[in-house]
């Protein structure tokens, strides 16, 4: 039985993501999730049209324009053919850890494109070529792994795409979306029996807490 | 490609004889019955035909304009933005599918595309997320197949399932015999020997308690 998605993208998330002015890397995180998601799919179906209804409104303000030229120059060109099937994209897999996953149809393109995975006990992450002012990597955590306990010097988004995800608020399965600010702090952890892969998204690197695992913070370039 | 038994085809097609003079009308806009862009696409798509064009130009240049330059501020990019999706409009009308959604809804994602990429391109950063990944099959809004209705339910009823289980005995039986074994409210009423209301009070109750199980977890 498929999992059934619990935590989704706010409202105005939703919104500004079907708008186009959602930062790019925080759009592939909700487009993710939407991939994985059919209530939110409905959702953005949803949003689209309501959106679409006020660009096309009767009464929509406009200028009088003199479009002449460009109507012309339009008309003069080709039009395409209809494609006799739609293409569908190859179903792309990441492979880590002996394991090997199927990625969301949003991140087919980059994860062919993913970084070398750096691996640190039983974590490791992989960066993917779409930094603009975050940072976007895969993130795999082995089964039976914590994450010493840290805290978000910025927002620390997290998409579950396979296996479960739990720290001290709940439990986080394929297509839930974290997200955490600097007011929050915790643990994650997967369970004893599952590994977990994640699409992160962070706009700052990660502060470890605790003990020796502060040790860690020079190294936090490794989670961002 | 655009002769002139293609456009006679396209009014007896239409089959509206104020069709032209309404098209022609420049200061009121004529009514917008609910199917005509939908009609001018595929007229445009079958026949390239440039009077059905014009009429979504007409009506679409304009508001995009105004979005463009609310979107961007700048007159120069907004025209860039209006060029770049009315030449989409026309190029790949043979790709409109009215079954996924309306005319209006497709171009403002065409749009919303070309406003995306124009940004994206600017930072010339060829490598960066593009419209074609976060928005699924090109300028079409997210998928709606059919199955997708059966998979929503399903995963509706999986969802429930927990918070269904820990009704109130008393409204988890009324809920039961009206929702899994389909019985009218009056036979339920019959069955468990109460009133009417109370059935009735009873299915609102555990509604308001589904509900708000539900809602919690969008955050």
């Amino acid at each position: 039985m498929t999992h059934a998605v619990k935590y989704h993208p706010g409202m105005m998330l939703m919104e500004q993501y079907v708008e186009g002015t959602l930062a790019p890397d925080v759009a592939l995180a909700v487009a993710t999730h939407i991939d994985l998601c059919p209530h939110c799919q409905r959702l953005c179906q949803d949003i689209h049209n309501d959106q679409a209804s006020s660009l096309a409104a009767d009464d929509a303000p406009v200028m009088a324009d003199d479009f002449a030229a460009l109507f012309s120059a339009i008309t003069a060109e080709p039009q395409l053919e209809k494609p006799r099937k739609t293409q569908q994209r190859d179903a792309v897999t990441v492979n880590i850890n002996g394991r090997e996953f199927r990625v969301p149809r949003a991140l087919s393109r980059l994860a062919n494109q993913h970084g070398k995975w750096l691996q640190l006990g039983g974590v490791a992450t992989a960066k993917l070529p779409a930094g603009d002012k975050m940072h976007v990597s895969l993130l795999y955590i082995d089964k039976g792994t914590e994450i010493p306990n840290h805290t978000h010097l910025g927002l620390e988004m997290t998409l579950v795409l396979s296996g479960t995800i739990c720290d001290e608020n709940g439990e986080y399965g394929a297509g839930d979306l974290l997200i955490n600010t600097p007011a929050d702090t915790h643990t994650p952890h997967t369970r004893a029996d599952e590994d977990c892969l994640c699409l992160s998204v962070l706009s700052a690197p990660l502060k470890f807490n605790k003990g020796l695992t502060r040790l860690l913070n020079p190294l936090q370039q490794f989670f961002y | 490609m655009l002769d002139s038994t293609a456009l006679t085809r396209h009014h007896e097609l239409s089959g509206t004889a104020t069709r032209m003079p309404e098209r022609m009308t420049i200061s009121a806009e004529p009514h917008i019955r609910s199917g005509q862009w939908e009609d001018s696409l595929n007229f445009v798509a079958l026949n390239a035909d440039k009077a059905a064009y014009a009429e979504l130009f007409n009506y679409f240049a304009p508001r995009l304009k105004a979005f463009g330059m609310k979107m961007f501020g700048n007159e120069q990019q907004a025209l860039e933005m209006v060029q770049d999706t009315m030449l989409n409009v026309w190029k790949k009308a043979r790709l409109f599918d009215a079954s996924r959604g309306c005319a209006s809804t497709w171009i403002f994602t065409i749009a919303r595309n070309v406003r995306f990429d124009m940004l994206r391109k600017k930072q010339s950063r060829k490598d960066d997320i593009s419209a074609d990944d976060l928005w699924a099959d090109g300028d079409y809004p997210e998928l709606e197949e059919s199955s997708s209705d059966q998979w929503e339910t399903m995963l509706l009823s999986e969802k429930l399932a927990p918070y269904f289980d820990a009704l109130p005995i008393a409204q988890r039986l009324v809920m039961q015999k009206v929702y899994l074994e389909e019985k009218s409210h009056q036979e339920v009423a019959e069955e468990l020997d109460i009133p009417l209301g109370t059935v009735k009070s009873r299915i609102r109750l555990a509604l308001d308690r589904l509900r708000e199980a539900l809602d919690d977890t969008r955050s």
